[in-house]
């Protein structure tokens, strides 16, 4: 891969030197045209000195400090030879004149290094203002990028443009991703991701390569590999801006992605609710119906009997679609409590009552401690609560068996239990029981169900503070609780 | 056998048969419209002893038809059939002019007890809000308005001036929930509408003077999230 490079700089240098040349040898004509001229015209020798220096500040400006101290060596010589007494020789007959051959000296060398000095930072900072630019102008690029489309393919195109680099490769580590630009072969191009692998920032003058590792904060998030003229600087500054383009991209996939998930949510539970209120209606028309037929009082018994059996279970298909809404509703990510004082013994009845055919030929046993200060709680979501607590009770113990209920209330505290004597939850499973979807190996194999009821109960329960668990044994059967702090009074 | 004239509106057409099936059977007359615009035709041309109209319509919404028939018609009794659980729009249908709401699917005893209570309002000889020196009474609790006193069972009970106002209120409109901020306007102020927390602590104090168990009250009934009721017929 250097081949081509490695020829190149020997020429670039060779160059170099033919110029130096070029320009001592133009100095030197000039010292001697002048030479001649002053010798000719018979100028004094104060004269001469003053021509030489003007000739040297002015090498020096245009072409640099060397040039300028091998023409003021060689204005020495022809000062010495030419004007010097005696004339036509290098040595010289007055002592005084060595002071003037000094002080020409020394002065030719303090304006040659004080001119190039200057010209050298002014073209310093035209150098760092070409620089800038282009940093600028890359940044102003990156803010322009298509955040639909991938970072490194952009951006590899836009240094290389910009910094006018024969090569230049990215690797993006978060989407895994190499991007290239130039005359690399794909095995040249691997040089940015071993640099991001080995995390190593390198500067080759002898392949003219320049690798550096793109972080965000302390963490790498990909590396960038650069053939061309590059000052180390400034390919820090590429590095850096390279990081905020990988980085903005990224957090805007997240945020869409983010936004895409909330939309697929708030979709499902659009379909459930219309779904839900679309079983309402016809459930109003039977309910209406067979309500209507038991108001008549001119049935039969049999009659009476079948239109009670259309009456009931149309209440209980609505009791599922309530349920069915609400856990549609709790399923978006925000809960909002609608408080309000509730007494737990009413509830609790009201919900045994409203669950009697789910709960047949299991004997109920209360055990209700209330104190007087009433409780703050969603009533919705509590009988919710107790209801798929009641529900999954019934579901998972033997017929005939008893289910306890048990409510303990302190000052600050609600405790509620329900014990079934089903089968016991193994120990990996407690945990999990409350996931959503998430459904023990006994139960997946005995049992209908959705595994979604206690994920609903955990969610509601958490919304006020409060927590949930499960304790198993083979003796005492299996209880699920749920505490929650008394909420103080709040909404309505 | 129950009578009087019934106007039915809703979109769907099952609800509308069943409902007429019943009611006629009841002794109701029904009349039927499935969208609010020809609801109003029929309440301009006829005079109705009640109106149950359908929250959730296509076109011209249930609330609007609701406003709309309040204006040609002040004193209809309307019952709004919600099938949403949406506390938002019971309270809605109500700040539009409707006397009750009742939320499918219901029962047809509880629904032919609500459209009774609403006819009662509105006999003008009952209705309490036009002379409000009457002396109001649902069962044992009665209310005088002029000497401000309120009896249960004939004993009078001690109320503040703020818990008298709150009962009055709420036993002018006996049997029709009255949305919170319509109870703080009237009791309160005007500036008043959002301070839920006076109310209930107020109407806990009331039904620990006028109920026999607070915790189970017979009277003074909470609509979740609406407001409040007090019952008019034990």
């Amino acid at each position: 891969m250097t081949s081509r490079l490695t020829m190149a700089i020997p020429l670039t240098e060779q160059r170099s030197w033919i110029r130096l040349l070029e320009q001592c040898g133009i100095g030197c004509a000039v010292i001697a045209a002048l030479t001649f001229i002053c010798y000719k015209l018979q100028f004094p020798i104060a004269t001469v000195g003053f021509i030489y220096l003007l000739a040297i500040v002015v090498a020096s400006l245009v072409y640099g400090i060397w040039q300028a101290i091998l023409i003021s060596l060689v204005a020495l010589s022809c000062l010495n030879f030419f004007f010097i007494p005696p004339k036509w020789s290098f040595a010289v007959a007055d002592e005084r004149d060595w002071i003037a051959l000094v002080s020409f000296q020394v002065c030719a060398l303090v304006v040659s290094r004080l001119s190039s000095r200057e010209q050298k930072m002014a073209r310093d900072a035209n150098y760092q203002r070409i620089q800038m630019k282009k940093l600028y102008e890359l940044s102003r690029g990156i803010l322009l990028f298509d955040l639909h489309q991938p970072p490194g393919l952009q951006l590899v195109h836009l240094i290389r443009r910009i910094f006018l680099a024969d090569d230049v490769a990215i690797f993006d580590a978060n989407l895994a991703r190499l991007d290239h630009e130039g005359h690399w072969s794909t095995e040249e191009q691997q040089i940015a991701k071993t640099a991001y692998l080995a995390d190593t920032n390198e500067d080759d003058r002898e392949i003219y390569t320049t690798q550096r590792v793109i972080r965000s904060g302390s963490t790498a998030i990909g590396a960038i590999a650069i053939r061309g003229e590059i000052d180390p600087l400034i390919a820090n500054s590429i590095a850096s801006l390279a990081a905020i383009a990988l980085e903005r991209h990224r957090s805007y996939e997240k945020e869409s992605r983010a936004e895409s998930a909330q939309q697929a949510e708030q979709l499902r539970v659009a379909v459930l609710d219309s779904l839900a209120h679309a079983f309402k209606t016809p459930l109003t028309a039977i309910c209406t119906a067979s309500s209507g037929l038991l108001e008549m009082g001119t049935l039969d018994e049999t009659g009476l009997e079948l239109a009670e059996l259309i009456d009931e279970e149309s209440i209980a298909l609505n009791q599922l679609c309530t349920r069915l809404l609400q856990t549609a509703k709790l399923e978006t990510s925000s809960v909002t409590l609608r408080t309000e004082p509730v007494v737990m013994s009413n509830l609790v009845k009201d919900v045994v009552s409203g669950l009697s055919t789910a709960l047949e030929g299991h004997p109920i046993e209360l055990a209700i401690e209330e104190q007087d200060t009433p409780l703050q709680a969603d009533r919705e979501l509590l009988k919710m609560i107790l209801t798929q607590y009641l529900d999954n009770a019934a579901k998972y113990s033997a017929p005939e068996t008893p289910i306890g209920i048990a409510v303990r209330e302190s000052k600050s505290e609600l405790l509620l239990s329900v014990c079934n004597r089903g089968s016991v939850i193994q120990m990996q499973d407690r945990e999990r029981v409350f996931e959503r979807f998430y459904r023990g190996a006994e139960a997946r194999k005995h049992v209908p169900g959705t595994g979604v009821g206690l994920s609903i109960v955990k969610k509601a329960v958490e919304a006020h503070r409060g927590h949930v668990w499960v304790i198993s044994t083979e003796e005492e059967g299996t209880t699920f609780f749920l505490s929650m702090p008394k909420l103080q009074a709040g909404g309505c | 056998m129950e009578s009087g004239l019934i106007l039915i509106v809703d979109d769907e057409t099952s609800i509308r048969r069943a409902l007429h099936t019943t009611l006629c059977k009841l002794g109701f007359k029904t009349v039927e419209a499935a969208r609010g615009e020809e609801a109003l035709s029929l309440v301009r041309a006829n005079t109705f002893d009640a109106v149950l109209l359908d929250i959730n319509m296509p076109g011209m919404s249930g609330i609007e038809t609701c406003r709309s028939i309040r204006v040609i018609s002040p004193r209809i009794p309307i019952l709004m059939l919600t099938v949403r659980d949406s506390e938002d729009d019971k309270v809605e249908a109500l700040d539009a002019g409707a006397d009750d709401y009742i939320t499918k699917p219901f029962q047809l005893r509880e629904l032919t007890a609500r459209i009774r209570a609403a006819m009662r309002w509105a006999k003008p000889a009952n209705s309490q809000s036009d002379e409000p020196m009457l002396v109001l009474q649902v069962g044992d609790i009665e209310l005088d308005p002029v000497r401000r006193t309120v009896k249960k069972a004939n004993r009078l009970v001690h109320l503040t001036p703020k818990e008298f106002e709150l009962t009055r209120h709420l036993m002018t409109y006996a049997g029709r929930p009255v949305p919170h901020s319509r109870l703080l306007t009237a009791v309160w102020g005007p500036e008043y509408g959002k301070e839920l927390e006076y109310l209930r602590t107020f109407m806990h104090q009331l039904r620990r003077k006028l109920e026999d168990d607070p915790a189970n009250p017979q009277y003074l009934l909470t609509d979740a999230h609406v407001g409040y009721r007090f019952v008019d017929e034990l």
